[in-house]
């Protein structure tokens, strides 16, 4: 059940992926609510996908406050942070109206989910202490939000960029006239990074208290653990930057850039040799084992 | 007499960038001065100087194309490089399409039309227009005021200003509460600062050298006067430089907006640059957070809004064409108006030369008599001329024109004989069409310097 629910959700992405793309080649006004809607009706499905997973685990998911798994697929992961990155695209789009960061989320929710459902990946061993943890379920949930943020902060940061060249080099582009404002991009990417940078400090935090309760070390020497360091500092930096000396505009893109690159070598890190691998066991739990 | 010739000597924002414009640009204090050269040019009867920002062009009545070479020189080593000439058909439609704004940096923006009305009224200050040229920009005028009216190529953001606004909506965003800075007293200036105000940006600043024209211009704006001599402050300030003065170097340069810059924390600064020769240095949108549009950057904005509006390019470009092809119509009635006259009156002054004889020569005829003989010379001279007449007429002038005053030994010369030409025509045609739009130069263009 939970695995038709995310195949349908997955078509409704790809379908929305493909009218913003045909939006980018010809701006038809309907284009935009098409695609939006069904981004919506694919989180929905994506969502009940997720439900139907926990309670096809008989009231072993969430039900447990621990996640009561002993293994979990890499695959799973993904799938909640495309959800989380689309749930969070629509909120950006209703409250700016950014449709062309749209053309970019939903291309690469399709590309993230594609590998995340359709490839199988084996499942691998989650530490036994960890397996009805609370910090799991804060870490791994801080984690996916932390992420999301920061992929449509990056995603923005792009624009940016591209926006800005355009301006710069005074030859606007076809999609010139679809672009939002810079001002406009630059203060939605500074509240995603400044949110991204909440929640990473707290998957951060409970990812060292989850880290010691399973391998006994707060800051094991991992690439995982490694990245997430330096991207929390360039953050970190980037902030305070921004709020002592007032940066703003492309070097904040290029930051935001770098930071969210840094971001994704964690999570190869985690995918390329997971030391006790925490991190999807809250995602386990919700989709059960299947 | 030789037959004069149509000449446009110049360049545009199609031929030259911006940098070589500023640097042959004709200020209006210069004007004057050279349309007197133009005058004293030999072989130029008429000339019209139209400079603006986007163009320098002389367009003339000479006696000869050979006298466009001289114009050429006249403007200058750096002109003459990249000027384009053209003559008669070329330069009227040239002509035309400048008037009807085809030929703009911004195709329907309405601004050229005063402009070459201005220029009109100073070539006609300093004496160097005539009728001829009169009849051909009041065409050009009716032309433009139809492709106005007729095609919806003024619609959307066709001005340079309404760019300008739109460019800075692109990296500012919603300007309501903006500030916006306008340094010097430029025409385009004024209208870029009038559509912001209309935008909600909450103060609008007006900086001038002189204290009592910002304070003019301001009053005219809805803005606060302000010192020019306060600009690093303003700068921080603003959020939007419009900079329209007539300074011969950049007063806005790299390293003022780049301390500047810091001062304000990197907020954005976008600045417009509407002036000739440029009043803001281009190396300053190579630094962070600072935007630099001057008239050619605005011209690639343009150029989208052309592509999309090509359509009613194509009608406009239409409406100038029919709009010539009765204007050269109108222009060969009047060349063939007076060959009638001329040969009419020629043969009536024969007729009665040889009345006058033959009565000399008869006995003493009683005044009935004589009536009669006059009334018999008059017919005979009305018969032979009725096929001419009609024909002449019909054809409106051209070759047969031509070849009657050939025929009969009579001078021809349309341009010379002007203002007779257009009673005639007028008397001739009824008040028709083409005869209704030549009129007396004074009642053609009313053309004030400034509309």
């Amino acid at each position: 059940m939970a695995t038709v629910l995310v195949h349908i959700a997955l078509l409704a992405y790809a379908a929305a992926a493909g009218i913003y793309l045909a939006w980018l080649v010809r701006p038809r006004t309907w284009l935009v609510p098409a695609g939006r809607t069904l981004l919506l009706a694919g989180l929905l499905l994506h969502l009940a996908s997720f439900g139907a997973a926990v309670s096809l685990s008989h009231g072993e998911g969430l039900a447990r406050a621990g996640f009561g798994s002993d293994a979990w697929k890499g695959g799973q992961l993904f799938s909640l942070l495309a959800a989380a990155t689309v749930a969070g695209y629509l909120v950006l789009d209703f409250r700016h109206g950014i449709p062309v960061a749209g053309a970019f989320v939903a291309p690469v929710t399709v590309a993230v989910m594609v590998p995340a459902h359709l490839v199988h990946s084996g499942e691998r061993a989650i530490a036994p202490a960890l397996t009805h943890s609370g910090a799991l379920a804060l870490h791994v949930g801080s984690a996916a939000a932390g992420t999301a943020a920061l992929a449509l902060a990056f995603a923005l940061s792009l624009l940016y960029l591209a926006s800005e060249k355009q301006l710069k080099s005074k030859h606007p582009g076809r999609l010139f006239a679809r672009l939002p404002s810079l001002e406009l991009i630059d203060r939605v990417g500074w509240h995603l990074s400044v949110w991204g940078f909440i929640f990473l400090s707290i998957a951060i935090a409970t990812g060292s208290f989850v880290s010691r309760e399973s391998s006994g070390s707060a800051f094991p020497l991992a690439p995982k653990e490694g990245f997430a360091i330096l991207a929390w500092a360039l953050l970190a930096a980037l902030i305070q930057a921004r709020l002592v000396a007032g940066w703003r505009g492309r070097r904040v893109a290029l930051l935001v850039v770098a930071g969210f690159l840094l971001l994704m070598g964690t999570y190869a890190g985690l995918l390329a040799a997971p030391p006790h691998a925490s991190t999807a066991a809250l995602i386990v739990g919700w989709l059960g084992r299947g | 007499m030789s037959v004069p010739v149509l000449v446009c000597v110049g360049l545009s924002h199609k031929q030259v960038p911006i940098g070589v414009r500023e640097q042959i640009a004709v200020s209006s204090e210069q004007l004057a001065d050279r349309l007197a050269r133009l005058k004293a040019i030999a072989g130029v009867r008429e000339a019209m100087l139209l400079s603006t920002c986007n163009r320098l062009e002389v367009f003339a009545i000479a006696d000869a194309r050979t006298v466009a070479d001289d114009v050429l020189r006249d403007l200058g080593p750096l002109a003459a490089q990249h000027a384009v000439t053209r003559f008669e058909d070329e330069a009227l439609l040239h002509l035309f399409r400048v008037t009807a704004s085809l030929d703009s940096m911004v195709v329907g923006e309405a601004q050229i039309q005063g402009q070459v009305k201005e220029a009109y009224a100073r070539a006609q200050e300093a004496g160097v227009c005539g009728p001829a040229f009169a009849r051909a920009l009041s065409a050009a005028l009716s032309a433009a005021k139809r492709v106005r009216t007729e095609t919806a190529i003024a619609r959307g953001a066709v001005s340079v200003s309404s760019i300008a606004v739109r460019m800075a909506q692109k990296v500012l965003g919603d300007l309501s509460g903006r500030a916006v800075l306008l340094v010097g007293a430029g025409d385009m200036a004024q209208l870029a600062a009038r559509e912001l105000h209309a935008c909600g940006v909450s103060s609008l600043l007006v900086a001038n050298r002189s204290s009592a024209a910002a304070e003019a211009l301001a009053k005219d704006v809805s803005g606060i006067a302000v010192s020019l001599l306060e600009l690093p402050a303003l700068l921080e300030r603003a959020d939007v430089v419009l900079c329209s003065t007539a300074s011969q170097q950049p007063i806005v340069t790299r390293d003022l907006v780049s301390r500047v810059i810091r001062a304000r924390r990197y907020r954005p600064l976008f600045l417009i640059d509407l002036a000739l020769p440029r009043n803001i240095d281009p190396a300053v949108n190579q630094l962070e957070n600072a935007y630099v549009y001057d008239l050619d950057d605005l011209e690639r904005v343009a150029a989208q809004n052309r592509g999309l509006r090509e359509q009613e390019v194509q009608r406009a470009e239409a409406i100038v064409l029919e709009e010539i092809t009765a204007y050269a119509r109108a222009k060969q009635e009047r060349a063939a108006v007076p060959v009638l006259a001329r040969l009419r009156a020629h043969a009536q002054a024969l007729a009665d030369a040889e009345v006058e004889r033959t009565l000399a020569v008869l006995a003493p005829l009683s005044e009935r008599q004589q009536k009669s003989v006059r009334a018999m010379a008059a017919a005979i001279v009305n018969k032979l001329l009725h096929g001419p007449t009609s024909r002449l007429r019909g054809e409106q002038g051209g070759p047969l024109a031509d070849a009657a005053a050939e025929l009969f030994g009579i001078p021809r010369d349309a341009d010379t004989e002007a203002p007779v030409e257009r009673s005639e025509a007028s008397d001739a045609e009824g008040g028709e069409r083409p005869a209704e739009r030549v009129a007396a130069p004074a009642d053609v263009l009313p053309l004030t310097r400034r509309q």
